[in-house]
């Protein structure tokens, strides 16, 4: 068309002008938003006020000793072992699940993840308690891998199921052979949840206290642990707890470097062919065997050594008892919690997702510094600090325990909240307007039953992480108050192995059962709920 | 202004009550000087981003309007204000006499009674096709054979059941619509309604959308980028550049005679050929033409406007009387062809013309062109300033 010189078509004519129209937030929601942002970091705050009250000679005098190396050591080495297999074995198990024509892959992708649901504290404690092999190093590198594979599988799964096949295709007409292209392409495609699975699965082991705990395997928060609530040694836990701190950002801080700067584009809109599956033939039997092996250590050990204890021990009358009372403190503590997270979630959430703005994105990345601090960290600062600076307030009640739980899993709640959120754009509260209804009928009859069930969702996710919570707990829980997890670990720290089994069966059905609900409520929602999503 | 004794604007536009009763009470003496919508300078700006800067709107009761933009343009923008849902920096909205915004006044989007049909439709995914249509009425009583009625009006009977994801792209846009007149708004917002749908269904539903706002009785502004479709459906179009109206006009005059040559291309394919004007003719390379505005001055310097379908083109065989052209290529479109021609004139630019049926005409085929009917013309532009057309071709001009 080099002729058609003075025909031009409309929409050259005008210059397209970038359409801006970012709205502001309205101030309360950035307040809302602000406020909790800070109650977010209290706990980071407050630690580096115990570490100052110490001074930073005593401070420093304290990291450098040959204790925190081992520390280190132990810590760094598991790290990376763990992270490494789970990537391995998480992103091919989720391949395998989503992309080849293995047959009963519902079942198979159903048993993949319940391990996920299983605390790691009792899947250490079923290992453990039949085997003697299973301690130090090795031991923590097996229950550990298989306790927290599924946080790489998840987000891979999801990832994988969303991927667009024309670019395999593409790939594969490129000249490029089926290996290059599952490495190049499909890899690549899957490179994101990859890396924020792994960055998952290293703060779940900086954080770990109880199967390390008893597997005899010390690394800095075992470590803090003892030196806070059985020596009473605060400077040196303020200490480490800073050291584990730094590395917990460095973890953080590696996601967005790796992710890189690609994004997933497509021109056109039409609808998604669905992703032609790779044919597994010969290979088929090897691979349920080996699904089989992985399926029955994660989850068939721990729960079978479980059951096993339980009627090996013969079960006492009182058992039933204190069941039910410390399930009810666990239900009343975790219920409470996930109240106050999604409610503190919903500000921010509105603010990320109805307003852009850099200001909003910088409110919401810094929620996810809370990542960074695990339980026994923030336990242990808002309880010194309650005490020593609060005039008690507070010390030794439920409250603690709850804002403790509410703090720790807000970016879990964050997660739900902001998926249920984008369920609701503006324009549909927009359109209800514009048929005469008032903001608080617009609220009921469009918001609500919009974001409700994503609310929901995320209310049961924070109540499931927070039953399964033994570090905190065990920090905050009230003098003469047991939760389900401080009565397992009180009878486990005993050896009555026999009394501590039911507790151990309890929380797995309660965990274990809803998880499967929710992954299936997540799986729907679009694949970029990741951590730094 | 305002006048005191006039009931406020609120009270006039609570709908509440007539919105099932229907019927309207005595219409208030009007606050400003028109019946219908009327916007006043109004302006608008999104940071240091000027997006409006003041529009001035006028369309009649009852009329099918057309705001036609360019993205960025500022369209959705005015609609946005229309509805409500934005509130100006500057400047007067005012429905029926009554004002609905100014410096001191903002009606809230629910007390309008302006309906707001968006590019997506925006239905309630929560709720059934009765449900959504049903929204906005708040009695009971006659709720369904209201709704029963609006869905027959938009061609959907039987479909209250369904949730909206069960609907086709059409179909949720006649929903969106049905919910919108409902409520029996006094003016309907569409925003690009029809962008989203499939070039063999917007014809359809372009037309029940038309047929079902007429019987509404309500005033429509449809908001588009697409020229055909203001052009083919609205009794006024009210073009929008930079943020302000450029020309407000019924569409033939728009096409035939637009305010300046970047409209004229906009709205449609156009050549621009220089000559000189004689009172109601003008000499150009392309012979001596028959101008619409028949007042010109002597010998001014004028561009005149032919578009493709005003260029007869018959072979040279013909002999007809005409100017001498040679075809460069050819593009067809089924219904008719467009040819680009260029004249033995070496400086003269190439032009297009529009060829209806089965005629043949092959790169380097020589023709002879002739321009048939009056035609529009606007002053030339003093000399220094680039040739009309020149411009135009960059766009266009990576060869291949």
């Amino acid at each position: 068309m080099t002729a058609t010189g003075v025909a031009v078509e409309p929409a050259a004519a005008v210059d397209p002008m970038v359409r801006a129209r970012r709205r502001l937030p309205p101030l309360f929601l950035l307040g809302a938003s602000g406020a909790v942002a800070i109650a977010l970091l209290i706990p980071l705050v407050f630690l580096l006020i115990e570490a100052s009250g110490s001074g930073v000679g005593t401070i420093a005098h304290l990291i450098w000793r040959p204790l925190t190396a081992t520390l280190l050591w132990n810590t760094v080495r598991l790290t990376v072992v763990v992270t490494a297999l789970c990537a391995v074995i998480g992103t091919l198990t989720a391949w395998l699940v989503e992309c080849t024509d293995l047959p009963g892959r519902r079942i198979w992708a159903v048993l993949l993840v319940i391990p996920f649901a299983i605390p790691d504290f009792v899947v250490s404690f079923g290992w453990a308690s039949i085997s003697t092999w299973v301690q130090g190093f090795q031991g923590a590198v097996l229950v550990m891998t298989l306790a927290v594979y599924p946080l790489v599988y998840l987000p891979v799964a999801a990832s994988l199921r969303g991927a667009d096949p024309g670019l395999e295709d593409a790939a594969r007409s490129l000249g490029l052979g089926r290996v290059r292209t599952f490495l190049r392409v499909t890899i690549g495609q899957a490179r994101g949840a990859i890396l924020g699975g792994c960055v998952l699965v290293a703060l779940v082991i900086l954080a770990e206290y109880g199967a390390f705990e008893i597997l005899g395997y010390q690394t800095f928060t075992t470590e803090i642990f003892t030196e806070f609530q059985i020596s009473f040694n605060v400077s040196t836990a303020c200490a480490l707890s800073l050291v584990l701190v730094v590395l917990g950002c460095v973890i953080l801080g590696a996601e967005p470097v790796g992710r890189g700067r690609g994004r997933a584009v497509r021109t056109g809109a039409q609808a998604q062919r669905a992703l032609r599956r790779h044919r597994l033939g010969r290979a088929t039997l090897p691979v349920h065997a080996a699904l089989g092996v992985l399926v029955v250590l994660a989850l068939g050990v721990p729960v079978g050594a479980s059951a096993y204890w339980m009627f090996a021990g013969g079960v006492p009358f009182l058992t039933g008892v204190s069941l039910l009372e410390a399930g009810w403190h666990t239900a009343l503590y975790s219920g409470l919690a996930a109240a106050l997270a999604t409610v503190l979630a919903l500000p921010v959430a509105l603010l990320a997702v109805r307003h852009s703005g850099r200001g909003g994105r910088l409110l919401e990345r810094s929620t996810y510094l809370v990542l960074a601090m695990p339980g026994i960290v923030i336990a242990l600062a808002i309880s010194y600090f309650a005490e020593r600076y609060a005039g008690g307030f507070g010390y030794q009640s439920a409250m603690l325990l709850i804002a403790a739980y509410a703090i720790l899993f807000f970016p879990l709640a964050l997660v739900g909240v902001r998926a249920s959120v984008s369920h609701a754009p503006v324009a549909l509260e927009e359109a209800a307007r514009s048929l005469g209804r008032r903001p608080d009928e617009v609220f009921l009859r469009v918001t609500l039953p919009l974001i409700g069930p994503g609310l929901a969702a995320a209310f049961c996710l924070v109540f499931l992480a927070c039953a399964t919570e033994l570090t905190a707990t065990l920090v905050l829980v009230p003098t003469g108050v047991q939760t389900l997890a401080t009565q397992f670990w009180a009878y486990q720290q005993n050896l009555s192995y026999g009394q501590a089994a039911p507790f151990a069966l309890v929380i797995i059905a309660i965990a274990a059962v809803p998880s499967y609900v929710l992954a299936r409520f997540f799986d729907r929602l679009p694949s970029r709920a990741g951590i730094a999503s | 202004m305002p006048e005191p004794d006039a009931p406020t604007g609120t009270d006039r536009l609570a709908f509440s009550e007539a919105s099932t009763g229907g019927a309207s009470t005595a219409e208030p003496a009007p606050l400003v000087a028109t019946q219908g919508l009327t916007t006043i300078d109004l302006h608008k700006a999104f940071g240091d981003h000027a997006v409006l800067r003041g529009v001035d709107l006028t369309v009649p009761d009852g009329a099918f309007a057309a705001v036609l933009g360019a993205s960025g343009s500022g369209k959705t923008t005015l609609l946005r204000i229309l509805a409500g849902f934005e509130r100006p920096d500057r400047g007067v909205v005012a429905v029926g006499g009554a004002i609905l915004d100014d410096d001191h006044h903002h009606l809230r989007a629910e007390r309008r009674r302006i309906g707001y049909v968006s590019q997506e439709g925006s239905l309630f995914p929560h709720l059934t096709v009765e449900g959504n249509v049903g929204f906005g009425l708040r009695v009971r009583e006659g709720r369904e054979a209201a709704v029963t009625e609006l869905l027959e009006r938009v061609g959907l009977s039987g479909l209250e059941r369904r949730y909206p994801h069960e609907l086709s792209g059409g179909q949720q846009q006649r929903v969106a619509l049905a919910r919108a007149l409902a409520v029996r708004p006094r003016i309907v917002l569409l925003d690009e309604p029809f962008a989203s749908l499939d070039a063999g269904l917007r014809a359809s539903v372009r037309a029940d959308v038309r047929a079902a706002v007429q019987r509404s009785g309500a005033t429509a502004v449809l908001v588009t980028h697409d020229q055909e479709e203001a052009l083919s459906l609205a009794d006024v179009v009210a073009v929008i550049r930079d943020g302000a109206i450029a020309q407000v006009a019924s569409p033939r005059d728009l096409y035939e005679s637009p305010v300046d040559p970047d409209l004229a291309r906009f709205v449609g394919e156009a050549n621009l050929v220089e000559g000189t004007s004689y009172g109601s003719t003008a000499e150009t390379p392309l012979g001596w033409l028959e101008l619409r505005d028949g007042h010109r001055p002597a010998r001014q310097q004028v561009v005149v406007l032919v578009r493709p379908e005003q260029l007869r083109v018959t072979p040279s065989e013909g002999g007809g009387p005409g100017v001498a052209a040679r075809v460069v290529e050819t593009g067809f479109h089924g219904h008719d062809s467009l040819v680009s021609l260029v004249t033995e004139d070496a400086a003269a630019s190439p032009m297009v013309a529009r060829v209806v049926g089965g005629m043949r005409l092959e790169a380097g085929a020589q023709v002879t062109i002739k321009v048939a009917g009056k035609v529009h013309c606007w002053p030339r532009p003093p000399a220094g300033e680039a040739a009309p057309g020149a411009p135009a071709a960059e766009p266009e001009g990576e060869p291949g």
